[in-house]
């Protein structure tokens, strides 16, 4: 068979077909010539803090898919992460290399409250969530509250010092509602970061804590969980099984949780939609890599909070967390 | 957390084997303490990838020597050009630039060195001795004491302002109006910022410090050529003058000691910064001292205390990572993440699973301090020749350094605009004889005050009366009524008795 001066064996229709394979079976990222330099990453939150350590932990796994081009933090916290937030619409190429990281629940929250100068979700999009890592009522150990019921039954008689990350955070909605639903007085104390928040429940400032469960599981026998702002409580064996709160007191307070996860600019979707693929391709498979499991588990986390969630998963969480914001702005924002 | 001798000993044979990891990390800090604008957390987190390929106790013998020494080279440039390092070595400049001045820098460098290695050396060995107690103080001390602790360090502002009261608290004020900047602490509202995205985490410290401190400094030397003043005194330096210093640090060996503590107790709290316990330090400092007015004019004292403190806050701040999983400040933090990544979880459970870890942190501090001993002392005769350098050399330098360290830290080209106005700001002051470091004073502790206190009325629910209702916290008040009181009814009874 011959066409014009090119003459087609067998071996080169053979070899040829050996290439495509291995074309096809090389990373996605190879083939469009994705990532041609390594990534920066904007992180709203301090270095050395959750979001740090999170990133880090994923990226080694995600590095592996994408050429080897690693990743290059910059922190930029401030104002609840409207910092970092309004620097990486405003003062960061999209061009689907410049990539943030961020809790989703709380920096909605802010979105929400503060009203930054950038949209959502026409300027950013969070296109890959790590976690799901639920909020919930903690105390000391030696606390004399045992169960949930006993912080509300005090409650209703004085009202408590909640330690609280932030104000606007998901944790800080969910006592919130529980005050509400309970008719039970709550006083939030802002700590400005999960771990000044847990010296002020160990060193008993606060009565009780208000965070993502992960950070109180992580310390061991020194806390005791009380109850969970969610349907189901994923960590019941690691929490001796604290129950949902919606299920002791019989109320609808929604699902509050943090959630990591990384973002792009939606201009860079739209001008790239190839190297968009390839992030949302290859960020998927680094779940099923034993190596991520493994980093996020010597990082103290409980993998049981580790859950995939793709774009639309993510924007239907982030616009959730605008609405609830909204609706507690007058507890949670000083603008009444 | 029992520790026994046998085990002790292992730990500083295995530490002493370290000395290919301690020897650079001390170079490393010791370069990246003079350095305005050079945190140790940034460096850091730039060698992350190489600490994690190392095994983890050179890694840590690497950071904590690293952090150690960017601690005690903070107090070179405070000393040689008023310009401090670091916020912790700000107290420095009060004293330490005067001795250069008077032609002593050397010696004001060897006080330096010493204090901040005793300081060093006194707090991580008594930690080790010391850390189940010291674990459980970190948890006593809540926000209302703190409250109190940072007003300690304000008083200074009236110290300052002693030789013109109304000047002194004028600048002062203005410091705690410049210290508002930037989002509030309860509910992240910006104040103040005029709409400025960099000033939303209040005003940043490295180009205020620069500007304040560098720039103005500078532009004086630039004035003083161009006018034919004098410069200061300057020769050059001479062993004698080593010796001379390590004398001095002899005499005062007891202001170090009980700085060195001071510095530990803040260290341990968590959040609390080295330039708390440095101007806390030099405000005690001259309340106890026999002459008092001669703090300001270059009096050894007045270097020896802020250096042992701030040295002190080093051991003091990896108290809390180690014993309860909660890292004491932003050093601490990235320490935490190679520890981390390591597979070793930092807490109580560590010095039952890896005790060699758990101490060997403090004995690898201890350590590192040892060694820096040898490095640091042939490095006052030559660091002090700076002083013998000609204007027209040193300005540019100073200027070109500071600004670009004024952009490292955030990388913000509006921090070097901005270090650039406090430096107007910084000439004007000092021209007009207007403290510069109270305007400091104001902007470094006046956010940490702010932030303690609402803490503390939200904890009280708006009762005023919660500030009282510690019992440490009172014995704190009445220490701090006692050293606002002494030095005037000191200063009448001399006024009376010269009558």
């Amino acid at each position: 068979m011959t066409f014009g001066t090119t003459t087609l064996t067998r071996r080169s229709i053979g070899a040829a077909a050996l290439g495509a394979g291995l074309a096809a079976m090389r990373p996605a990222a190879a083939q469009s010539g994705f990532p041609s330099r390594n990534f920066r990453v904007v992180i709203p939150t301090g270095q050395g803090g959750g979001a740090d350590r999170l990133a880090r932990s994923f990226d080694d796994g995600w590095t592996k898919h994408l050429n080897g081009r690693q990743f290059e933090y910059e922190f930029f916290p401030g104002a609840a992460g409207q910092v970092g937030y309004e620097l990486f619409v405003s003062r960061r190429d999209a061009d689907a290399h410049h990539l943030l990281f961020g809790n989703m629940g709380p920096e909605m929250i802010m979105y929400a409250l503060q009203r930054p100068r950038f949209r959502f979700p026409e300027d950013l999009t969070y296109f890959c969530r790590i976690d799901v890592d639920d909020s919930c009522v903690f105390v000391r150990a030696n606390s004399p509250f045992r169960r949930i019921e006993d912080v509300v039954a005090e409650a209703k008689r004085r009202p408590l010092n909640v330690a609280t990350s932030r104000i606007p955070h998901p944790a800080s909605i969910g006592i919130l509602a529980l005050g509400e639903h309970q008719n039970a007085r709550f006083n939030l104390v802002p700590y400005g970061g999960g771990n000044p928040t847990l010296v002020a429940v160990l060193n008993g400032e606060a009565d009780i804590g208000v965070l993502p469960i992960a950070l109180a599981v992580q310390q061991g026998e020194r806390m005791r969980t009380l109850g969970v702002f969610n349907r189901e409580n994923i960590l019941a064996a690691k929490t001796d099984n604290a129950p949902p709160i919606n299920a002791v007191f019989g109320s609808n307070i929604p699902d509050l949780y943090s959630s990591r996860a990384w973002a792009i600019h939606t201009r860079a979707i739209d001008r790239y939609p190839d190297r968009f693929r390839v992030l949302e391709e290859t960020s998927a498979r680094v779940f099923d890599d034993p190596a991520f499991r493994d980093a996020y588990d010597k990082q103290g986390l409980p993998i049981e909070t580790i859950r995939y969630g793709n774009r639309a998963t993510c924007t239907e969480y982030a616009l959730g967390m605008i609405d609830l914001a909204n609706r507690y702005r007058a507890q949670l924002s000083a603008q009444r | 957390m029992e520790l026994d001798l046998a085990t002790l000993a292992e730990l500083f044979g295995r530490s002493f084997s370290l000395w290919w990891a301690i020897l650079p990390g001390i170079a490393l800090g010791l370069v990246v303490g003079v350095l305005p604008g050079f945190s140790p957390q940034n460096t850091l987190i730039i060698l992350l990838p190489v600490t994690l390929a190392m095994d983890t106790e050179a890694a840590l013998a690497f950071m904590i020597s690293l952090y150690c020494a960017n601690h005690l080279s903070g107090g070179i440039p405070a000393i040689l050009v008023n310009i401090p390092g670091s916020g912790g070595a700000a107290a420095t400049c009060i004293d330490g630039y005067q001795m250069t001045k008077k032609g002593q820098a050397q010696q004001a460098l060897v006080l330096s060195f010493v204090a901040s290695v005793a300081g060093g050396l006194i707090t991580s060995v008594a930690v080790l001795a010391l850390l189940p107690f010291l674990a459980q103080l970190g948890l006593v001390l809540r926000s209302v004491e703190m409250v109190v602790i940072i007003l300690f360090g304000l008083t200074l502002i009236a110290v300052l302002a002693a030789k013109d009261m109304l000047k002194g608290l004028i600048g002062g004020m203005f410091g705690l109006m410049l210290g508002a900047i930037g989002t509030d602490t309860v509910y992240s509202t910006p104040r103040a910022t005029f709409g400025f995205l960099e000033l939303y985490d209040g005003l940043p410290l490295v180009p205020v410090l620069i500007g304040l401190f560098a720039i103005s400094e500078a532009l004086v030397m630039l004035e003083e050529r161009f006018t034919g003043t004098p410069p200061a005194q300057s020769r050059a330096a001479q062993w004698k003058d080593t010796v001379e210093g390590l004398w001095m640090c002899v005499k005062y060996w007891w202001q170090i000691t009980w700085t060195a503590f001071l510095g530990l107790v803040v260290g341990v709290i968590p959040g609390a910064g080295a330039y708390i316990a440095s101007f806390v330090a030099y405000q005690q400092s001259r309340l106890f001292s026999k002459t008092p007015e001669l703090y300001g004019t270059g009096h050894p004292p007045g270097v020896i205390a802020p250096e042992s403190a701030n040295n002190g806050v080093t051991s003091g701040t990896l108290v809390p990572t180690m014993a309860i999983g909660v890292p004491g400040g932003s050093t601490a933090a990235v320490m935490m993440i190679v520890l981390q990544y390591q597979g070793i979880t930092v807490g109580p459970r560590l010095f039952q699973e890896s005790p060699a870890i758990a101490y060997g942190v403090f004995v690898m501090m201890t350590v590192a301090y040892i060694f820096m001993i040898p490095m640091v002392m042939p490095l006052a005769r030559y660091a002090s020749r700076v002083v013998t350098v000609p204007v027209h050399y040193i300005v540019p330098l100073i200027l070109a350094l500071t600004v670009v360290g004024a952009f490292a830290d955030r990388e913000y080209v509006f921090d070097m605009v901005l270090a650039l106005v406090f430096g107007v700001i910084g000439y004007i002051a000092v021209k007009s004889n207007y403290h510069v470091t109270s305007i400091l004073i104001g902007v470094l502790l006046g956010p940490i005050f702010e932030r303690y206190l609402l803490r503390s009325l939200r904890i009280g629910q708006g009762d005023i009366m919660v500030l009282f209702s510690s019992p440490i916290a009172n014995v704190l008040w009445a220490l701090l009524v006692i050293s606002v009181v002494l030095p005037i009814w000191r200063e009448r009874r001399l006024a009376r008795t010269a009558a």
